[in-house]
């Protein structure tokens, strides 16, 4: 079976205890750094379609730029209104200093 | 999913006004600023306080209500700030004192939050802003809308429709289906604390909460509608943040009471943002908003020349 990790940003070029944006395909997602890892999700909140990358972070916590629902990165669990639903999130691996994600599954 | 959507702040930063270095420095909370601006808070309430106190058996004691009512109606300002989660770090705190302020000024706090992310999603469009301010076509309706009796007339039949169990079509549409029975709910025990306090000052006979509360509440609010108008009113009706939002420039007093919210266009481009922070990104963004000439005032300088030519 192929390999099914998708290869996404070096880990050095994450921005230390934030966010950052990276583009697969047409699809953004928000790459989560956090004192206890790496999380990914989709970078658009699924509350008003603002983009994730552009809040503000705060350990686990993420916040959206527009209405300030937040969500936890490590789940996507939503935890502040207007933010109702989880977010999209993905499983996670380093590889070689890479981070990748399972698109699938 | 729904749609992307290209906020100003997305646009500020595609536009290069804004690095995203600058920008997470300028996001960085604390919960010390605000700590140190409350004790100030608590310290002026307690002195215009004293003033009503002082002036007890003179006419005094009206002007006296007047003051203090400015502090009091300033709440909202505090409450604002806490809408978006920027006055302390701690999630909790913002939501213990927002929920305080919107007793003190008898505004729901969950409601006014979903209303004001949907006044932040539609700012200044005709018939979607839920918080739109409509240009007075004649000086009596300007009066008329700074005596703030059309404010108290909707927010008190808003309070009582929420408290009887009822959202409007436009309310459902900004507040999400599973926060409609915590809408309904903050209403009815903001209804039961008013109604309780009444009927405390009836039996007891203390009425200490009417002059030092409720009366300069009503005294101060129409100072709050001036401010408010200051904000979006006579800018043009679009989406475009750089255009249908005024900064006002105001003196020291007026920005501590406002909890800097006096730099609304940029509170607008990045609501994030937490109140200490807001003059430095206004030397970030100041030649890419409206910034008035002459503050409030001149706010409303523009609002009456504008509506003397017709719109």
């Amino acid at each position: 079976m192929a390999d099914d990790w998708t290869d996404l940003i070096g880990v050095a070029d994450l921005t230390t205890g934030w966010v950052t944006r990276v583009d697969l395909g047409a699809r953004p997602l928000a790459v989560y750094h956090t004192p206890t890892g790496i999380y990914v999700s989709l970078a658009l909140c699924n509350h008003g379609g603002a983009d994730l990358c552009d809040g503000y972070m705060d350990g686990h916590l993420i916040e959206c730029p527009l209405h300030q629902g937040a969500f936890d990165v490590r789940t996507g669990a939503p935890i502040g209104a207007p933010a109702t639903r989880a977010m999209k999130t993905f499983p996670v691996r380093i590889e070689n200093g890479r981070v990748q994600i399972r698109l699938k599954g | 999913m729904p749609d992307p959507i290209i906020t100003p702040l997305t646009q500020a930063l595609a536009e290069q006004k804004l690095t995203r270095a600058e920008l997470r420095a300028l996001m960085q909370r604390s919960n010390l600023p605000a700590a140190w601006r409350l004790l100030v808070w608590i310290a002026v309430l307690a002195a215009t306080s004293a003033l009503i106190w002082a002036a007890w058996d003179s006419w005094l004691i009206w002007p006296a209500m007047f003051v203090h009512g400015i502090v009091l109606v300033h709440h909202f300002s505090l409450q604002h700030e806490c809408v978006h989660y920027t006055v302390f770090r701690t999630r909790w705190l913002n939501d213990l004192v927002g929920n305080i302020c919107g007793f003190i000024i008898i505004l729901p706090h969950q409601f006014f939050r979903y209303e004001h992310c949907d006044h932040h999603t539609h700012t200044q469009i005709v018939g979607d802003d839920p918080e739109m301010v409509p240009m007075p076509e004649t000086f009596g309706q300007y009066l008329w809308y700074l005596s703030a009796i059309p404010y108290w007339r909707t927010k008190i039949t808003e309070l009582l429709r929420h408290g009887a169990g009822r959202l409007t079509p436009h309310e459902r549409r900004f507040t999400p289906k599973s926060a409609e029975r915590v809408v309904i709910g903050e209403a009815r025990l903001m209804l039961g604390f008013y109604i309780a306090l009444f009927g405390i000052m009836a039996i007891t006979g203390w009425w200490a909460p009417l002059w030092f509360w409720l009366i300069p509440l009503i005294l101060g609010e129409p100072v709050m509608r001036f401010i408010r108008m200051t904000e979006h009113v006579g800018r043009p009706t679009v989406a475009q943040m750089s255009d249908n939002t005024r900064t006002n420039l105001v003196s020291l007093p007026w920005r501590f009471l406002a909890w800097n919210m006096n730099y609304h266009a940029e509170h607008h481009y990045v609501a994030s943002v937490p109140f200490h922070a807001l003059p430095r990104l206004h030397e970030k963004l100041r030649d890419h908003v409206h910034v008035q000439p002459g503050g409030y005032i001149g706010a409303h300088r523009d609002i009456l020349a504008q509506m003397r030519h017709g719109g």
